[in-house]
């Protein structure tokens, strides 16, 4: 055999044996470590949230903890956002127009959360709502002025904002599943609504 | 990269087996491996490093029948990788802490295949193959180190959260102080080369 | 003071990997150029292919156009490099099949999987598509980035054991003695220091460019594992900017190498030169900050600093360059041909293309403009002006029958044409821009679109001489391979 055939031989040997190995110790590439990432960890062990006043968009103040004993749909936006939070708000009306008539408002209840509460007033809130076929009552907008409670609520929904240069913001997006107890139980990917609406009458 | 002195040869077997009986020893084993950064930063390289030095102490003979055997440089670089990524899984890492057994493929995992096949494969990679393996060594470091960094959540069952945070950081650290090394070893290497003939040309 | 003799010798031919080289990026060069046809033609209104299109588009005409002028740019520096240090022509060839098997996968992720996230593949945006396309897209393409990526650092890393094996290391290959010590005048030659250079800041940009593309790919398959997309803006731009930067320095080896073959007047390594290739090398690692001027979150000394040398960087040797060919063109007795005259034309295009970016430095400006045509008009000044004109350049020179030989009418004529016609269509960007149209695909106010339609006919112009320049290369291309003088002896005015 030649120099550069044994080469080649033992190279493909040894990486066939490595890719094996790491196949096997890997379950299949797929379990290198914190692979069950924040998603799965909340799925299994479902996280608190903190106590938050909003605002929505006729101006009333509530608490988050008043929609205790519903499911809470959270989509977390800001109304001047020309690209995710479009497709967010297109994604809760689907969702919105999922949940069967009877259980909206009395069992299932969407809420869309401002983090720009400095310019997101209850007028744009409304605006933003009226574009996206938001009824005000089952599906409300509200933002937090408080900084430090949004701040906290962030944290724990897990969304992080960083100003862009054109005065708007990057921002992660998701849709968020708040249990009857109000903990956050699940995170899923805005570009499957249905998933997430058929999964949310499921547990009605 | 001549023979080396039989006797001279037995001081340094002699020398690297005392390191690795003590890196073996469990007070050292348990205190390097309390740490993510001991663990992963000193006593991983630590193993790999008694392989390739052992290699050397072999005589160039021997190197050259193993590297005839493995088929050049390039198998044997292919296996250091496998067998060095392997022991970056946080996974890997967690193991060795709960199973013996693993502990010991781990002591004689890297030595055996990482440093020596690394030793072997050294001399006969040309500053092409040295560049080649440091730059992508060093790319891969920085981006393990991000990994440790960014990771969602605690990665290892035995750190806590802050240490796989700082083992990142020291990774990073290390790799842009290894790249600026290899940069440097650039701008001084090389004995002064008279003026050797042109290619061709003028 | 050092003396330097100058003797006339035949030309190398090219060897036929550089032909492969120049082939390829000509070909590739006239496609991009239709592409980018269609895309001022969308924004002259003209035609109407949509945004998706248009993004699909602007990513395949962004990365083949950096792709190959780096191409371009390569075959310019190995094939003089060549001539002082010993280089592999295998790394050289596998250089380029893996430039195309990195293309291929790119074709393949934009065509079939509709990526579009543009050539510098912006954190977050290759991930989050909103379901226009799939990761494995996304993946497909930085992973061809990082094909092409791994084929320059092997190239690069020849160019350094040769560089090495000859001069010891980087330092006396920079002219290091020469410029800190006494001027013995046995400095490496302006190809030597160019290639050096380039060597260094392309190996730094390609690891810090490696990096971010594997974080990339992981972060797409894991999005647990976050990136900060302010870090990894500033490692895209780091990699894109010292990148392309490159091309340029490359390419302008072929001035070195020429002018001075038609004035028989050697292009000196002093001191001056010596020191203006050292400083940019060392500013173009530190370029980088002056795209993220706006992005307030960056620590303040880095704005600062990024300001500055976003002033200082190119200015070194872009202006010892441009004196050094005064100097060598200056009552020399010059026959201009198409060679010379093109070579001489992309200093002025490179000049002339750094102007705005002094505009855009200035900070206040920076906010109004960055986004706007105006930056596309400022880099296709220099790219088109500046790095083509000096690979065309190099092509006629190549393809020159013999050193007495003519040039065509047409020929002179395409010269003016691309001449005009390209200051033409940068103009129409510049001209957007400083009206704040924005670039890209954006909506275009009516009184915006006579611009864009200016832009788009002289873009037309471009195509077509450039046609005639790569049509004539081709023609030529068996002429290329051959060793002989190439050069018209200059005819010294007799004082
Ligand atoms: C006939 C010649 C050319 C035409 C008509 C053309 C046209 C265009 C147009 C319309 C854009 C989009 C500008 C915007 O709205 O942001 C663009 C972008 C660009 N062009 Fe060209 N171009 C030409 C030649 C070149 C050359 C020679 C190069 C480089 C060597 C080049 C490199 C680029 C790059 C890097 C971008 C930026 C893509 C991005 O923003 O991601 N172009 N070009
Ligand atoms: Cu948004």
């Amino acid at each position: 055999m030649s120099a550069v055939a044994r080469s080649v031989a033992v190279t493909a040997l040894v990486t066939v044996l490595g890719s094996g190995a790491f196949w096997w110790g890997t379950d299949g590439f797929t379990a290198f470590t914190a692979e069950t990432a924040r998603r799965v960890d909340i799925l299994r062990a479902p996280r608190p949230l903190p106590a938050a006043v909003l605002e929505d968009q006729d101006g009333r103040v509530f608490n988050l903890d008043d929609y205790r004993g519903r499911l809470l749909a959270v989509e977390v936006i800001y109304t001047r956002c020309t690209t995710i939070c479009n497709s967010l708000g297109m994604a809760f009306r689907q969702i919105r127009d999922r949940v069967p008539a009877e259980a909206l408002g009395r069992d299932v209840a969407l809420l869309s959360i401002s983090f720009d509460p400095e310019r997101d007033d209850p007028a744009s809130l409304k605006a933003y709502g009226i574009a996206h076929g938001a009824d005000g009552e089952h599906w409300r907008l509200a933002r937090v002025r408080d900084a430090a409670q949004l701040r906290a609520l962030l944290e724990a929904f897990g969304v992080v904002v960083i100003a862009d240069r054109f005065g708007g913001f990057e921002h992660n997006a998701a849709i968020h599943l708040v249990g009857r107890d109000g903990r956050l139980v699940e995170i899923s990917d805005l570009d499957a609504p249905l998933q997430f609406a058929a999964k949310l009458v499921e547990t009605l | 990269m001549t023979a080396i002195a039989p006797d001279r040869a037995r001081i340094g077997f002699c020398a690297l087996g005392a390191l690795y009986l003590l890196l073996a020893a469990p007070p050292v084993r348990s205190w390097l491996e309390a740490t993510m950064s001991g663990h992963m930063l000193v006593q991983i390289p630590l193993l790999a490093a008694i392989g390739f030095a052992a290699c050397r102490l072999l005589g160039a003979r021997h190197q050259e029948r193993l590297l005839a055997i493995a088929g050049g440089p390039i198998p044997l670089v292919v296996m250091a990788f496998f067998a060095s990524s392997w022991w970056m899984l946080p996974r890997a890492l967690d193991d060795a802490l709960a199973h013996p057994l693993v502990e010991v493929a781990k002591f004689v995992s890297l030595p055996t295949l990482v440093g020596l096949p690394l030793a072997l494969a050294w001399r006969r990679l040309g500053i092409i193959g040295r560049g080649f393996v440091w730059t992508n060594f060093i790319s891969m470091l920085a981006v393990l180190g991000w990994l440790y960094i960014a990771a969602p959540q605690r990665l290892c069952n035995s750190y806590l959260v802050d240490q796989q945070a700082s083992a990142g950081w020291l990774m990073v650290k290390l790799a842009l102080l290894l790249f600026a090394a290899w940069l440097g070893h650039l701008f001084v290497a090389g004995p002064p080369v008279g003026n050797p003939r042109a290619v061709h040309g003028p | 003071m050092a003396t330097y003799t100058y003797e006339h010798t035949p030309d190398h031919g090219a060897k036929a990997g550089v032909l492969a080289y120049l082939a390829t990026s000509a070909a590739v060069l006239l496609l991009m150029m239709v592409f980018g046809l269609l895309m001022r033609l969308e924004q002259a209104q003209w035609i109407s292919i949509g945004a998706d299109r248009f993004y699909e588009l602007m990513t395949l005409h962004g990365a083949g156009m950096v792709g190959i002028a780096a191409i371009a740019g390569a075959s310019v520096m190995w094939h003089f490099l060549r001539q002082y240090v010993d280089l592999s022509s295998r790394i050289f060839i596998a250089n380029l099949v893996l430039f195309l098997a990195g293309v291929v996968m790119i074709l393949g992720s934009v065509l079939i999987g509709h990526f579009h996230g543009a050539w510098t593949f912006l954190f977050p945006l290759p991930g989050k598509s909103m379901g226009m396309w799939s990761p494995g897209a996304a993946a497909l393409f930085m992973g061809g980035l990082l094909v092409i990526g791994v084929g320059f650092l092997l190239l690069h890393l020849d160019i350094a054991r040769a560089i090495v094996a000859r001069y010891g290391n980087f330092a006396r290959a920079l002219g290091w003695p020469q410029l800190f010590g006494h001027d013995d005048g046995k400095a490496p030659p302006p190809t030597v220091v160019a290639s050096a250079m380039v060597t260094v800041v392309n190996v730094i940009g390609l690891v810090v460019g490696a990096s971010i593309l594997t974080m990339m790919l992981v972060n797409l398959y894991v999005p647990g594992f976050d990136i900060d997309p302010l870090l990894a803006k500033g490692m895209i731009y780091f990699f894109g900017h010292i990148f392309i930067n490159a091309t340029i320095y490359m390419a302008v080896i072929a001035v070195y190498e020429i002018l001075p073959r038609y004035t028989q007047r050697p292009w000196k390594s002093n001191k001056v030169f010596l020191a203006s290739w050292t400083a940019s090398t060392l500013m173009v690692m530190f370029i980088f900050p002056h795209h993220l001027l706006m992005d307030f979150a960056f620590p303040k000394w880095m704005l600062v600093m990024g300001h500055i040398i976003g002033y200082l960087n190119t200015v070194p040797i872009l202006v010892v360059t441009g004196y050094g060919a005064l100097m060598i063109v200056y009552r020399s007795g010059i026959r201009w041909d198409m060679a010379s005259k093109l070579l001489f034309l992309s200093l002025f295009g490179w000049a002339a293309g750094a102007m705005p970016a002094f505009i855009d430095g200035t900070i206040t400006v920076n906010y109004v403009m960055h986004n706007t045509l105006w930056v596309p008009g400022h880099f296709h000044t220099y790219l088109l002006l500046g790095m083509v004109a000096m690979v065309f350049g190099f092509m006629y020179y190549l393809g020159k029958p013999d050193h007495e030989a003519d040039d065509r009418l047409i020929d002179r004529i395409a010269f003016w044409l691309f001449t005009a016609s390209v200051l033409g269509f940068t103009l129409s960007f510049l001209y957007s821009g400083k009206e704040s149209v924005a670039r890209r695909y954006a909506a275009h106010l009516p009184e915006w679109v006579p611009y864009d339609r200016i832009g788009a006919v002289f873009a037309m112009l471009v195509i077509a001489s450039s046609l005639l320049f790569v049509g004539r290369f081709f023609s030529r291309i068996g002429l290329a391979r051959h060793d002989y003088q190439r050069a018209p002896v200059a005819r010294p005015a007799t004082a």
